[in-house]
Formats: C-alpha cells, structure tokens, sequence
C-alpha cells in the first residue's frame, strides 16, 4: 500500500505539486494523468525520491519513504520511463540485471531471473541476452525497459509514460503484457500517462491532476460517469465518453438470452469491440462464446446502447 | 579506394619508421644530395633508437598525467559539488594553452633545472586542456534518459559515474586524449632547446651546423609517429564508440 499525504513541491516560487494525498491500494494499478506540466511526473518520482518533497509524507507499506537511504529506496522500486534508458553499453540481460547486481545477487539467481523475465517478455534469453540495446526494435527495447524495472522483484513499479514511444499496434500489445504480467507477480503499478484511453485502458483508479492539484482519485467508471470538474471533462472527452464506458466492461456481462447468427464473440472481449463488431456488420445481434467455446447467450446492439448511457 | 589500401600504407611507414630508426645508414644514399661540404648525413651524436623512445618516453608521461588530472577535474565541476568551481578549472587549464611553450620552458628551467622536467611541465600544461575539453563534454552530453535510468535503478554516485558516466564519455575523452598526443609530439621537440633528449636535437644540431638532412630526418621521424599514433588512436576511439553503442550519433 502506497500512502501520499499532503505532498507539495516547490521550486522557488513555483508550487509543481500542491497538497496531493492520495492511498493506493496493494497489487492494484493507479494511473495518474493529466496534461504536461500538470505534476504528475514530480509527484511519481516523489515517491521514489528522485524528487525529494517540499512538506508531506510518503508512506511504503506504513514505512515512511525516507527511512532509508535514496538509492536503497529506489533498489527497492521498479522505475521505467519513456524512451526506456537503456544503458547503450550494456547488453539486454545486463540491463535487465542492473539491479539484481547492485544488490549482490549471486550469479545464478540473476541469470534464472533475467531468463525468466525475458521469456516473459517473448525474448529468447540465448538470442538477444548478449545484443546490445541499439540491435533491437523500439517495441523490444520497451520490453527490455520494463523487465529491468522488475528484474528485482519489486513490490511497487512506477512508470512515467513507458508506452509513449511506441507506435499504436505494439502500443496495445504492450499494456495487455503489462496488464498480464501485473496479474502474474501483483505488482502495484503507479502508471503516468497523458493518454486517457490508456488510463481507463489499465487503471483500477484513476488520479487526474491539473496545475498541480490532484483534481479527482476514482474507479474509472465514476470518472467517466461523473467528472469531477470541467477539465476532467475536457480531458474525458465528451464525444468519446459513452464508448470508453464500454470499453470497461466485458461481453460476458452484457449477455443476453437468446441466439444469434454468425461468428461468436468471446466473452472476454469488450463491450466496445462488441458494439463495434455489431454496428460494422450491420447485425442487431451477436452470439457470445465463453472461454471453452461453449454459447453463452447473445448481445445486442439495444443492450449495449443502454450500457453506454450515463449511470444514474 | 580499395578498402586494404590504408591498411597497408599503414604498415609501409611502420616498417619504413622502424627501418631508418635502426638501421639509418641504409638510408644515406637518399640523403646524401642534401649535405654541403662533406658533412655528416645520418645524425652521429646519438643513436636515433635511443632519442625516439626516449621522445615518446616524455609524451606518453606527460600525456599519462595530463590525462589524469584533465578528468579528475572533468569529473569534479560535473559532480553538484563542484559546479560552482567550473568556471574556475577552465580558466586555469586556458592558462596553460595561452602560454606558448617556449615561454613555459623559459620559466621552468630557473625553477627545476634543465633537462627533462622542464619539458615535461610544458607539455602536461599544454595536453590538460583538450583532455579536459572533451571529458567535459562527454559527462555533460549523456543522453539524460540513460542518466535518469541509472539514478532510477537505485545507483549511487560512484556506481553512475564508474558504471555509466566515464564508460559512455570514453570515446569523446580518447578524442581529447589523442589531440593532446598529437600537440605533445610536435611541442616536444622544442624540449632539446632546454636539453631534453628527444628528437628535437637532431633538427637543432641540423639548424646549427646548416645540415638539412639532420633536419629532414628528425622531422621525418616525429611526423610518422605523429601520424601513425592519431591513425591508431582513432581506430580505437571508433571501436570504443561502436562499444559504447554511439555509433549512430
């Protein structure tokens, strides 16, 4: 659990962050947006003190972020950052066992892990172990990015736009890798992205901030629902609204009795791809499969319309 | 071009250069057309061997600490400690290029005699700052997400710099590293004026006694080393680059 209380930070005259307290919850991903220069990057790399605070407290699991000493702090912290930084004279697995290394790992234990995380990753440990970071694709070296932020086992992965240098197809491939893998170790990921398709996309919360005030903290349905204020309307997007509703939910629960005609849709997949699939076909309905391939009812065009309005 | 064409010119003027400077008499006849009166062709106050080792003796110490002390300072006015002393190291190493050498031998010998030292301090002044220059220029042009990276990977000061920092500036120093070599090469001849043994006292006693083949063959001898020494660096330099993966800049 990550507890943010009264953090501010200034620069000379300048407050960059203003009175942010905020609680994230353990193996949960929380995204923070907002436009640049909103704060959100200073406020992320308080918690790992790459920035220190001009007053407030950061608490780690109830410890308090300074009781040890920064770089030990941040040993302890998964960091990964837009355009990846990867050391240029290293190889994959040695940037990925940075911080194994530092903390004295034995030579064994870093291999199996690095191993472990590149196949993770789809990289195969024997091919691109010994190249160097210039060798690989932008999407590879985003993967290589991310497996070195996890490489130590940390219980908190901060991110600060990791996927902004990506192009939009391997984009999405990685935040479902991202979304899997958070599923697999339960991680907490505190996620920094102007982006807020991919802020519904991977939160579990939401963190808008705005001139360096955390403007609304909440599940991404109540953001959409009921914004906060005119600039987390703005940044909703008003004409995007009803369809990133859908995109939060699943098809599996939008089935309805019944049966329809043509190619099934998995239940996993959204409501959005649903109501996509159904208004591009031309079809008022759809039947729906479950993971095993048996029916598991159908969705309709009018079902989804009704998901897609503002709650009550 | 042929790419194998420099690579054997290459190794044509190491073995020409190794030839004349153990065995010059081979080469007299050559010679012989430049010398009036009789006068001795090949220099016969010293063995020409003796005199090169010695003239890289004296450029590779003075390099050796130049180098040392230009990145110690590089490292300090890049460290938050020391910024505020930055402007201050480069006026002092702008010092030791605004006197001319001669001026510096001048001054040095009252003070330590004649002979090597005072050569040596001439060219340590004179190799500090283009180390010094370029070692600066490589710790401050690191690409600032690699930097960011390394601090965010829980590094401390010393592991950024020894891991990260001086590996990825090598290239760009070794530039610095070779200009210096280069300017020590030439500068050290002037060392005879203050009796240096280096190669400069083959062209001076080829001044005195008006013999242009000693001048040739002293010239000939430094101008090889020079350019076979700023060939060889560079290549390391390049194979350093392509390491530290900034072959794309």
């Amino acid at each position: 659990m990550i507890e943010i209380e009264g953090i501010t930070k200034r620069y000379d005259a300048t407050t960059v962050v203003d009175d942010v307290s905020m609680i994230i919850e353990p193996r949960t991903i929380a995204v923070i947006v907002g436009t640049s220069g909103s704060g959100k990057t200073t406020l992320l790399r308080m918690i790992n003190r790459l920035v220190e605070p001009t007053a407030g407290v950061i608490k780690l699991d109830g410890a308090d972020n300074r009781s040890l000493p920064g770089y030990e702090l941040r040993r302890s912290i998964g960091y990964a950052i837009q355009g990846h930084g990867l050391f240029p004279h290293r190889t994959v697995a040695q940037n990925i066992a940075t911080v194994p290394v530092l903390l004295g790992w034995d030579k064994a234990r870093i291999k199996a892990r690095v191993d472990e995380l590149m196949t993770l990753y789809q990289l195969d440990p024997e091919a691109f172990g010994p190249r160097y970071p210039h060798e690989l694709s932008g999407g590879q070296q985003q993967r290589v990015g991310v497996a070195r932020a996890l490489a130590a086992e940390p219980n908190v992965l901060l991110m600060d736009e990791p996927f902004g240098a990506l192009d939009p197809i391997i984009r999405t491939k990685a935040q479902e890798d991202l979304l899997a893998i958070q599923k697999r170790f339960g991680t907490t990921i505190i996620l920094v992205t102007h982006d807020m398709e991919e802020a519904v996309h991977m939160g579990d919360k939401i963190a808008v901030m705005d001139a360096g005030k955390l403007v609304q903290y909440a599940k991404p349905a109540e953001i959409l629902a009921n914004p906060a204020s005119a600039f987390v309307e703005t940044l909703v997007g008003a004409s995007e609204r009803p369809f990133r509703l859908l995109s939060l939910g699943r098809v599996r629960d939008a089935v309805e009795k019944g049966s329809a005609e043509g190619e099934a849709i998995p239940g996993d997949a959204s409501q959005r791809d649903a109501l996509a699939e159904l208004l591009w076909s031309g079809r008022p309905a759809l039947p729906v499969k479950g993971a095993d391939g048996k029916p598991l009812g159908r969705v309709t065009v009018d079902g989804l319309v009704k998901r897609a309005a503002r709650p009550a | 071009m042929k790419a194998w064409l420099p690579s054997l010119l290459r190794l044509a003027l190491v073995v020409l250069l190794i030839a004349f400077v153990t065995n010059p008499d081979w080469f007299e006849p050559l010679l012989k057309p430049l010398t009036e009166n009789n006068a001795p062709v090949i220099y016969n106050q010293g063995s020409l061997l003796t005199l090169t080792l010695l003239h890289l003796r004296i450029v590779l110490i003075a390099t050796v600490a130049a180098t040392i002390v230009a990145v110690a300072l590089a490292i300090l006015v890049t460290r938050p400690a020391g910024v505020e002393f930055l402007p201050l190291s480069r006026s002092l190493v702008n010092i030791g290029q605004t006197f001319p050498p001669v001026a510096v031998l001048a001054l040095a010998v009252p003070a330590v005699g004649f002979g090597e030292k005072p050569t040596l301090i001439a060219l340590f002044l004179y190799g500090l700052l283009p180390i010094f220059e370029n070692a600066l220029t490589g710790l401050t042009t690191l690409p600032a997400n690699v930097m960011e990276a390394a601090r965010g990977a829980g590094m401390t000061g010393w592991q950024r710099l020894t891991k990260v920092e001086l590996p990825l500036s090598a290239p760009i120093i070794l530039g610095g590293i070779r200009l210096s070599v280069v300017i020590s090469l030439a500068t050290a001849t002037i060392g005879s004026t203050v009796a240096a043994k280096t190669l400069g006292e083959v062209i001076i006693a080829g001044l005195l006694s008006n013999n242009l083949a000693f001048i040739l063959q002293g010239g000939l001898i430094v101008a090889a080393l020079a350019v076979l020494i700023y060939d060889g660096l560079s290549s390391v330099e390049r194979y350093t680059a392509r390491r530290m993966g900034r072959e794309a800049e």
